[in-house]
């Protein structure tokens, strides 16, 4: 069985799946039920919980859905808006060629014969994605859009500082998309309040987003039959066990952590216990015994008030700890214990050997320590004293339901996820082809961005082309915006550079973009040398005076240092033209961590109308064509984030606002509150356009009957 | 992806609440649950076609865990209201019944269900901040130097289970026996925090329910000729206890994980015989008066206990070692050697007691926290259904101890608080004029129609379907054809027989409101519920001398009923929100 893959095809399943999302995307976004076959009942609006409990068929279907799983593999979030981008996509690439399709095809070639001339066509078109995907697409995000990133770090200073108000939209935004609409202002406001109760020194958020990820599972307890708002936080740790012994204590308490049985057992494994008598039997009881009083008596010398355990302890030991005043519980969790290992930097308790107790032995101090009753069911709850940048606290979240409570957790714990990304710098690695002869000559691979790599290269190019180094502000780019003015500045020769990228600190992150321009001519026509090692002081004062607040943690961290280009190697008009995108060129740049956008829209219309004004100014037709689809397929999600509003909100209003503020090159105001992470978006798209390509160079699909092989079962252990 | 391809799709459905099938398959539900409630409730009996129990109950808990529903969308529901009873014991019926209410009512007014989700949760604050104000008209603050309000509480609760079978003199007995048992869980001598006792429900099934008593102190159940055997008791005023978390019948302890290798000759059953004989000879020699444990005695030792006049008992089983351990303040033993002293507890006393043909070993404690409540009732079913209600009544007594105050009950406090929210609602704009807003209320109408995401129509016609879904609650209490009423004073509700004549002077056929609170002899006017109203202000602050005049109220539990009118709600917006239901068929 063999059918043809066309776009129509996948138009199809896109469009069924796009209908699905869209009804849970946004802040006006619904509830989808999914039931398990075990008769669960599970709410969710995120989008790869969905695609997964629809079981898809369909080839098409299937490819789409394993590009989404590889996308969110990598970024965790995004998934509706996948969707949603691939079938506009579709939907403009489709209505493109039907207009064109009879001056490309004469009526009378048969339909299969035109069918291949279709996929010759895609595949013509796939090229051309691709190429605006790697040329076009980081160009126009660095050189346009970054103007209006903002960042959620609150000072100047190299230090990352979180700043509360932000990271609250941030979190307010994230949560629109994944619970319930009576829910998310609740939810993201505890969240924020655990996050900020939990980190011990404002700098280290990194580990604590870290740790809460890793021990999600462990931190927060599901309550059923209650209502949402009796959700909250409770201070230390609370563990999904009872105490098996409760002795109420209070002033030093200390803990101990055991990962074996107190009592000494007759013989361990690997070992044999010849009974010769029936004396020896008693005696040997007896030792147990004695054996087992003496280490709970030295533990009660050593103030220890709690005995934490992983396996279940014999009745012996549970009654000579309450004996001795000291609280079991008992049957934790490896990761429980590991969790209370790394808060407390507690190692197990080893059993000293025979009778010397002059060992150290290893205790860690709470608070407290006492039960929690949630609905009946009694919890231990200790209040650990944290020896890392985690200060323990744990979540109760409550819902009428299961499936809501699981609603909730799994949007936490996707949250936790979501920041942990956008606290990573994403690199806009891409290099594209040189016509410069010179450089092709040289073998360049140039993949990594380490300072020593890149100032080789630099230096290696420099020697070769004998051309300056322009070493300036990229926010002062973004400010001025016209081109010849910024290029004002700090020269500095290939020698200094180096220095130059090795003295930019880890924090930093360097973005080096290697340019052709004509402001060539005027470089060289005042080449100044400048001996600064620091190039960051130098701009210093202009960015300012010049630049608002926010834009300065950008602007430290964005460092654009410009080559230029042999002269003769370039074409005339290419010199001419300010695009800087096209074929010399090298380009290394970064979104910086922390970028956020404006939400409702704002990335998308605002990349919508850069990619229109690019679109006008380029001469290729294919990446004028692709980026026109692009734009208008952009302009998708705004148009469904704005359906239900009405008046001077619907999205037409929007639309035409924002694109006025930018022709006049006024703030584009926004009428929602909330940020969303720019990497994020950033990302979705790529891989929309990844997986659009994938499709589109797919002309016949195949059914077979036979296994599938072992290769692929391997790829589908990592389900969505 | 390819392990999927065993799998069957999954089925996706959108728009669920717009079938007929799912808007059918609700309102029966909601017949189900409607028919029970209250206390001229229609009963139901549950059975398998297979044979086995038959089960006639009217209780929500009852009812749920033993209906299946195959509906994802009827699941959330009926899971929503067990949760809720699983934590409030109490109120199930009216979540389920306002949450299905709800529902119907805002498809019925054809609102979008965003908009209404929104207000619904609007109007839930504004319920919950009056509810929990001092001005609220409907709850009573609960004084704990008379036991009449806790009396009322215990009595409604009884009255409202009508599958319990019992007279108005039983109810009287038991709801009685219900507080006592409940008091005697409260220890005398309180430092900071109270930590209650428990109160073990005995069941003493087939005798008659006026003999059902309490006694402090725990009973065992026993066999006559046991009992027989460790009698008699001696004399004394205190009695040494110890009691056995470890097994006393002389198996071998866990040996480790490698090999223990016995030589020939050597008797291991022996040896440890004579260790449980040691643990006896130090028993004796501690003077320790009643050996119990949780798991087996061996005989022998048995024997040598009851020689040396020791009364030993086993096999007490898990559930009564806290209570047991609490009650005589032993340390559970878990060695068999060794035995600290501090490790013994002592009772008063120990006897016998016999009720009808069981016989019950009995300890009475020094100090009375732990107490056993002997329940009968004429046969198995209603025995149950006797014991539930008897666990609601009790732990709804302990949810009134943590937050001291009632409700009103027989439907008053649903049809107060509906006339409050209409009038808040439909008013708001002539009492910021005239300046009398009274109420201090959180969540002001005018800010919900200032944000512009719904208009006045859509804010009046989802008020309209709030309240009229909370007095259609009231309106099924009334199961014979009968009339509701309300009054244009107080907004309490008044039944009317169902064949009563039409035009006639209104206090002659009302005696009193549906809590008891008022009468009819009050200069008041009627209107009948299911009619258009004229909204007005329910009045507040309830009048103290009415409250204490007033001995035959029927009242709710305050925790259980907030909790229950919140999670309702909630599972309603949750359900009006699904825009999809996707099955898998797997």
């Amino acid at each position: 069985m063999a059918a043809a893959g066309s776009v129509k095809a996948a138009l199809q399943v896109a469009e069924v799946l796009e209908t699905i999302m869209s009804s849970c995307l946004g802040p006006e976004g619904r509830q989808i039920l999914c039931t398990k076959p075990t008769g669960e009942v599970l709410l969710s609006r995120d989008g790869s919980r969905l695609l997964e409990a629809l079981h898809l068929d369909h080839p098409m279907a299937r490819v789409m859905v394993a590009c989404v799983s590889s996308h969110l593999r990598k970024t965790g979030d995004g998934a509706k808006t996948f969707i949603i981008f691939l079938c506009h996509l579709l939907r403009e690439l489709h209505a493109v060629t039907d207009k064109g399709k009879d001056s490309f095809i004469s009526k009378n070639i048969q339909t299969h014969e035109r069918h291949w001339k279709n996929c010759c066509q895609w595949k013509y078109i796939s090229q051309a994605l691709l190429t605006f995907q790697t040329q076009i697409l980081d160009y126009v995000m660095d050189h346009y859009l970054s103007r209006h990133f903002l960042s959620i770090f609150s000072s100047s200073t190299e230090e990352r500082m979180l700043r509360r108000s932000s990271f609250e939209l941030l979190l307010e935004t994230y949560f629109c998309g994944r619970v319930g609409r009576n829910n998310h202002s609740f939810i993201s406001e505890l969240m924020c309040d655990y996050f900020f109760k939990c980190m011990a020194c404002e700098s280290e958020f990194e580990e604590v987003f870290e740790l809460v990820d890793d021990y999600f599972v462990e931190l927060n307890i599901g309550v059923t039959g209650l209502p949402v708002a009796d959700s909250r936080i409770v201070a230390g740790l609370v563990l999904h066990r009872d105490f098996s012994v409760y002795c109420p204590a209070d002033g030093d308490i200390r803990i101990v952590l055991a990962t074996e049985t107190i009592q000494p057992v007759f013989s361990t494994s690997g070992s044999e216990f010849i009974l010769n008598s029936e004396a020896q039997f008693q005696t040997s009881q007896f030792w147990i015994v004695e054996r087992t009083k003496a280490i709970m008596k030295y533990l009660q010398t050593q103030n220890v008030k709690l005995l934490l355990s992983s396996v279940k302890q014999p009745d012996l030991v549970i009654y000579y700890a309450e004996l001795n005043g000291i609280s079991v519980v008992e049957c934790l969790s490896s990761e429980e214990i590991s969790l209370i290992q790394r808060i407390t930097s507690l190692s197990p308790f080893v059993l000293p050997q025979a009778s010397s107790h002059h060992e150290v032995l290893n205790t860690a101090v709470v608070k407290f320590c006492k039960p929690l009753i949630l609905r009946s069911k009694r919890y231990a709850h200790l209040g650990l004293i944290s020896t890392c940048s985690f200060i323990p606290h744990c979540i109760v979240l409550c819902g009428p339901v299961q499936g809501l409570v699981q609603q909730h957790e799994d949007a936490l714990h996707g949250a936790f996820k979501m920041l942990q990304q956008i606290f990573k710098d994403l690199d806009l690695n891409y290099m594209t082809q040189i016509s410069d002869q010179n450089y092709t000559s040289n073998p360049l691979i140039y993949k990594t961005r380490e300072s020593n790599q890149s100032s080789e290269l630099v230096n290696d190019s420099i020697q070769r082309t004998y051309q300056g180094i322009d070493v300036k502000n990229k926010d002062e780019l973004a400010k001025t915006q016209t081109y010849l003015k910024v290029y004002s500045n700090v020269v500095i020769p290939s020698v200094e550079l180096e220095a130059c990228i090795s003295c930019s600190t880890p924090k930093v992150t360097p973005t080096d973009t290697y340019q052709a321009d004509k402001t060539l001519r005027c470089l060289s026509a005042n080449p100044r040398m400048i001996d600064d090692h620091d190039p960051f002081i130098v701009s210093d004062p202009t960015t300012d005076s010049t630049t608002e607040n926010t834009r300065i943690e950008i602007s430290y961290k964005n460092v654009l240092i410009t080559k230029i280009a042999g002269i003769g190697n370039m074409l005339p008009e290419r010199c001419k033209s300010l695009e800087v995108s096209s074929s010399q060129s090298y380009c290394f740049s970064s979104i910086p961590a922390g970028c956020v956008l404006p939400v409702g829209g704002n990335f998308e219309i605002l990349l919508h109308y850069y990619l229109l004004n690019y679109a006008k100014k380029s001469q290729r037709s294919e990446a004028t064509l692709v980026s026109v689809i692009i734009a208008n397929a952009l302009l998708s999600i705004p148009q469904i984030l704005y359906k239900s509003k009405k008046g001077n909100h619907s999205f037409p209003q929007i639309y035409i606002r924002t694109l006025r503020a930018l022709q006049a090159n006024q703030p584009v105001v926004s009428s929602q509150t909330g940020l969303e992470s720019v990497s994020g978006k950033y990302q979705v798209l790529t891989s929309v356009l990844q997986c659009l390509t994938k499709i589109l160079t797919i002309d016949l699909v195949i059914s077979i009957k036979r296994q599938p092989q072992k290769i692929h079962d391997q790829d589908s252990e990592e389900e969505l | 992806m390819f392990r999927l391809e065993a799998k069957k799709p999954s089925l996706c459905k959108s728009e669920p609440l717009t079938s007929e099938r799912v808007r059918a398959t609700l309102s029966v539900l909601k017949g189900v649950l409607t028919s029970c409630y209250g206390p001229s409730g229609r009963l139901k009996q549950l059975h398998n076609g297979l044979g086995g129990s038959v089960r006639t109950t009217s209780q929500s808990s009852a009812l749920l865990a033993n209906l299946s529903v195959t509906h994802p969308i009827l699941k959330i529901l009926t899971t929503s209201v067990q949760n809720h009873v699983s934590c409030f014991s109490d109120c199930g019926l009216f979540t389920g019944i306002l949450c299905c209410n709800l529902i119907e009512n805002v498809h019925r007014m054809g609102l979008t269900p965003t908009t209404a989700i929104k207000l619904n949760k609007h109007l839930l604050s504004l319920c919950t901040s009056y509810l929990k104000s001092e001005v609220c008209g409907c709850r009573i603050p609960v004084n704990f130097s008379s036991t009449q309000i806790l009396l009322c509480l215990v009595r409604s609760v009884l009255t409202s289970k009508p599958a319990c079978m019992l007279t108005r003199k039983e109810i009287e007995h038991i709801s009685t026996l219900i507080l006592r048992a409940f008091l005697l869980t409260i220890p005398e001598n309180t430092k900071d925090h109270i930590i209650l006792g428990k109160s073990i429900i005995v069941p003493l099934k087939g005798q008659r329910v006026i003999d059902s008593t309490v006694l402090p102190g725990i009973l065992i159940e026993m066999s006559e000729v046991q009992l027989m055997k460790i009698l008699p008791f001696k004399k004394s005023d205190s009695f040494k206890v110890a009691l056995f978390r470890v097994s006393l019948s002389g198996d071998l302890s866990d040996t480790g994980e490698g090999t223990v290798v016995v030589n020939y000759g050597v008797s291991l059953e022996n040896a440890v015989l004579d260790q449980l004989l040691n643990l006896g000879r130090q028993l004796v020699g501690d003077h320790v008066d009643l050996v119990m444990c949780q798991k087996v005695i061996h005989p022998s030792l048995k024997q040598f206990l009851s020689m040396h006049h020791v009364t030993a008992i086993d096999r007490v089983g898990v559930a009564l070692m806290e209570p047991l351990s609490k009650m005589t303040g032993t340390q559970p033993i878990g060695s068999l050697s060794s035995i600290s002293p501090s490790s013994y507890g002592s009772v008063k006393d120990l006897c016998t007691e016999k009720f009808g043909f069981k016989w019950f070993f009995h300890l009475i404690p020094n100090e009375e926290t732990v107490c056993s409540l002997l329940l009968g009732n004429r046969n198995d079913t209603v025995w149950d259904e006797l014991k539930l209600t008897c666990e609601t009544a009790l732990h709804v007594l302990q949810l009134t101890i943590k937050e001291p105050c009632v409700l009103l009950g027989g439907g008053c406090t649903e049809t107060h608080l509906a006339a409050y929210i209409r009038h808040q609602i439909l008013h708001w704009k002539t009492r910021e004029e005239n300046n009398t807003c009274k109420y201090k209320t959180l969540n002001k109408p005018e800010s919900i129609l200032k944000d512009g995401w719904c208009t006045q129509t859509e804010l009046q016609l989802t008020t309209e379907a709030f309240c009229s879904a909370l007095e259609s609650l009231t309106g099924s209490l009334e199961h014979d054809g009968g009339e509701i009423l309300t009054d244009m004073k107080y907004g309490h509700l008044w039944s009317v027989q169902a064949d009563s004549p039409s035009v006639v002077h209104w206090p002659d056929l009302l005696s009193r409101c549906g809590c008891g609170l008022y009468s009819s002899q009050e200069e008041l006017n009627w209107s009948f519920l299911r009619s258009a109203q004229r909204p007005f202000a329910p009045q507040p602050c309830l009048p103290h001398e009415a409250v204490g005049s007033a001995n035959n109220l029927t009242l709710d539990c305050f925790t259980a009923k907030l909790s229950g009118l919140k999670v309702a709600v909630e599972t309603a917006n949750l359900i009006l929100d699904l825009s999809y239901i996707i099955e898998d068929k797997n």
